[in-house]
This record gives structure tokens, sequence and C-alpha cells, in this order.
């Protein structure tokens, strides 16, 4: 069995000591933007720095028990979103291992792939769980869509197309700085270290491609957004 | 920032006495039942008759109607406002205001998902309120969950606390620095990176020396451990988790034959 092999061996005592403390890390971050009255949430950063350092069984791992922990010491509204925490570690992970995490224009592609996934994911859950509206602001781009007379499902989908890239782009951005500030002979202990190693370029030429990658990818969102809703 | 751990209230009562793992399964099986019932008023009268009783059995009452209020009622009034006016199958107005009006049906849609939640969380904090979340994980391993599983939660939720109170610190002393966290947008985003760089890597020096030591403890060895909690379970209990077993099954099997 490979494949169970290569998870246990994502699986050593390092990632299990730092799976808790990535934990706290989305919790107190989570709370800290709260508290800067920040319109983004990040609180899904420890959960890429596992899914970068550790792998993407790790990061999905993370994801789901961070959303436990919330649920058991914060708020039990916490629990029926886990699948969506789950699916962001585990696409970071795997971005990680296609080496979409070694330098920052790659990065922001990473947060835009997170964010797609996490817009699929929660969808359903909205929708079926609580109707579409939930207790965040961004209900309110969702209430809109449905007066002007779209269905249910695309107009919450939509809405999470249009709120969760900003976020996760952010989220996958600050992981990339804490990984850039960490000394090599640390990140050497985890696991998939090698995911973690920099490209060097020429900060001009990142830049150029960065705008092209981000246009690109706005494009092609904007086209599927627009056939998709006729 | 709230530097408190969990929800436990540790008191005596037949509520706190049970099994760990019976509770969970009662939580699962109001949950399930609860959305899974075609009938409109089920919600309401689980909540009522089987929620608020349990906790007032539990001894926990007053704090389980304040945290239900307190975490729940953003929602309701957001859930009660949008969807009684933006309901998509909305035809009968109660009342009308300019351009908005008041759907029947929104009203009703939203007061089953409002129910529905409201059984959901409520039922998770019967849970909490009367376990600790240390017995639950210690009972979950004795029944076969992995013990990395239980050393991640148990150890998280050990280093919540300290991590707050670590934030706090940096949060403080950055301000007598005049780090500006109050200002414009721009201005606050800017604060970030000042409170989160020490926060983390501060934590993360620690992973590797609490590695080392759980190593030398022989937390990797592979024989079977021994548990420092004693956890009752009686064949009662088994019988009751059988039960809510067959009832939840009965529950979904009702709900897949009747739609």
């Amino acid at each position: 069995m490979k494949l169970i092999d290569s998870i246990k061996k994502d699986f050593n005592t390092m990632t299990l000591v730092l799976i808790p403390v990535a934990i706290a890390i989305n919790v107190v971050i989570g709370q800290i933007v709260v508290l800067l009255r920040l319109p983004v949430y990040l609180d899904s950063i420890g959960t890429v720095l596992v899914a970068v350092l550790c792998g993407p069984w790790a990061g999905a791992l993370t994801g789901t028990l961070s959303n436990i922990i919330w649920g058991l010491i914060i708020d039990p509204n916490a629990f029926p979103w886990f699948p969506v925490a789950l699916f962001i570690g585990f696409v970071a992970g795997w971005c990680a291992i296609g080496g979409l995490f070694k330098s920052w224009w790659k990065v922001v592609i990473t947060g835009i792939l997170i964010a797609f996934t996490a817009a699929i994911v929660s969808t359903p859950i909205a929708v079926y769980l609580y109707g579409g509206i939930t207790a965040s602001g961004s209900s309110f781009i969702t209430a809109f869509l449905l007066q002007s007379g779209r269905d249910l499902v695309s107009a919450v989908l939509s809405t999470n197309f249009l709120v969760e890239p900003v976020d996760k782009i952010a989220t996958a951005l600050v992981a990339f700085a804490i990984i850039q500030g960490l000394s090599t002979r640390y990140i050497s202990r985890f696991p998939r270290s090698e995911n973690a190693a920099q490209e060097k370029g020429k900060r001009s030429t990142q830049l150029i491609i960065a705008i092209a990658v981000a246009v690109v990818l706005v494009v092609i969102a904007a086209t599927v957004l627009v056939t998709m809703l006729g | 920032m709230r530097n408190r751990l969990s929800f436990y209230i540790p008191r005596q009562s037949l509520i706190h006495d049970l099994n760990p793992l019976t509770k969970l399964a009662l939580v699962f099986t109001f949950i399930i039942v609860a959305f899974s019932s075609s009938w409109y008023w089920l919600p309401t009268i689980l909540f009522f008759f089987g929620l608020v009783p349990l906790s007032f059995i539990g001894k926990v009452g007053k704090a389980f109607l304040r945290t239900t209020f307190r975490l729940l009622l953003p929602l309701f009034i957001f859930l009660f406002v949008m969807q009684s006016l933006f309901y998509p199958g909305g035809v009968t107005p109660l009342l009308s205001l300019w351009i908005f009006s008041v759907k029947l049906e929104g009203v009703q849609f939203a007061y089953l998902t409002g129910t529905r939640i409201l059984v959901m969380v409520s039922s998770f904090l019967v849970l909490l309120l009367t376990t600790h979340p240390s017995t639950l994980m210690s009972d979950l391993t004795r029944r076969g969950l992995p013990g990395a599983l239980a050393y991640i939660i148990t150890s998280t939720l050990q280093i919540i606390p300290q991590m707050q109170g670590k934030a706090n610190t940096i949060i403080d002393a950055q301000r007598s620095r005049g780090l500006d966290t109050e200002g414009n947008l721009f201005k606050r985003a800017g604060a970030l990176l000042p409170l989160v760089g020490p926060l983390v890597f501060g934590s993360l020096v620690d992973v590797e020396e609490r590695a080392i030591a759980i190593e030398a403890r022989a937390f990797n060895a592979p024989c079977k451990k021994t548990s420092l909690i004693e956890i009752s379970d009686t064949g009662f209990e088994t019988a009751l988790r059988w039960f809510f077993l067959l009832l939840m099954l009965a529950a979904i099997g009702s709900r897949i034959w009747l739609s």
C-alpha cells in the first residue's frame, strides 16, 4: 500500500506537535483580525502552514480539527463547516507539492485555487443547512442576487466566488511570509520541507508574471460566472 | 479577547454522570431527527420538550439558555429579515413597505431553518456544558480513537489560552510602541504583520522542543496505554446508544422513503 505508507510518512512527531500550534494560530489570528476589524477572516493560516510543511493529509486533518475545536470552545455553529476547512488544507497541500508555494506570485495562484475550492464546498452547506443566508455580511450580496431573480444555489455560489478570493489569497500570502521567516534548519525537520524551498528570480519579472496570471484568472472566473448565471 | 477554555460547568447531576459517548449519540440523534423530519413543528418540540428539560436536569439550564441566546440571536435576526424579504418562492405578502414586502413563505422557511439550527447548536451545548472536552477525548481514545488525535485536541485546548495571553501581551507591547490598531483600513491591515509575526514565530519555536520531549516519553510506543481518568459506563447506556442509533437510521430511512 503505497498511499498509506506515504500518508504515514507525513505524520511524524513534528507534524503531530505542529498541528495543535497551527490550530491555535488559526483561532488566535482569527480573533486578532476581528479585533482589527479587517474585512477578511484569515482563520486558516495555520491550516495552510501545515499543508505546505507536512502534506495535504495533515493539512486536511488540521482544517477539520480546527473547526471541531472552534465548535468545542467558541461556537458550535462551526461544526457543520468542517468540510470547507478540510478541503482548504487538502488543496493547499497538493498545490505545495505541485510547486505552487515557492515564490509569491505562485502563492497567489494557490490562494485563488483554495478560494474556488472553498466557494464550491461551502455552497451546499450554506444552502441545505442555512437556507443560503448565514450570519456573515456577504449574505447581503446573496440577498441582492436572489432579489434580481437568481435561484438559490447560483446566488450563494456567485457570492462565494466574489468573497472568497480576497480572504484566501491573503491567507496564502501570510502563510508564505511566515514560512520565509523560518530557518532552513527548522523547516527541514518537517516531512515535506522541499515544498517550501524558495525559487530565485528577478523581482520585476515576477511582478509582471503575477499581474498577467491574476488578469487571466479573473477573466476565466468572470466567464465562468457569466455562463453559469446565464 | 476571551480567555475561556471551554463551555464546561462542573456540577453534580444525572447528565454529568452519563458516559460522554452516550451524550454524543444523543446529540447526533437530535440533529439528524430535526433535519430529516418533514413535520414542520418537530424541531421546536425537540428544543422545548427535549433539550431545555435535559439542560435543567443537568443543572445548567440558565447557562444553556443564555449561551444559546447569545450565539444564535444575531443569526436569527439576519435569517428572518433576509428570508422574509427575499425568499425566492414567496408569493403571499403579509405587509408591504416601499419596494419591500414581507412574504409568508419566507417567514415560514426562516422559522423552520432557524429552529433546526437551534436544535443543532443547543444539543451540542448540552453536551459541552456537561462534559469536559478531555473527558470526551479520553473516553473516545479508550474506544479506539487513535491516541495521536486525542493528543492533538487536548493539547490544542491547552495551547489556545496560552497563545491568547501571548497575543494580548504583543498587542499591548506594539501599541505602546505606537502601532496604530484603530486607524483607517490600510493602517489596521498594516498592523496585522507586526502582531502576527512575533506570535507565530514565538509559538513555532516551542514545537521542536515539545516534539523531542514527547518522543522521549515513549509517545510513539506501539503498546496499549492506560488512562488516569476513570469514566463510568453501564449496560443500560450501551442499550440506550443502540436505541439512539436505531432512531437515527429510522429518521434517515423515513426521509429517503417518504420523499
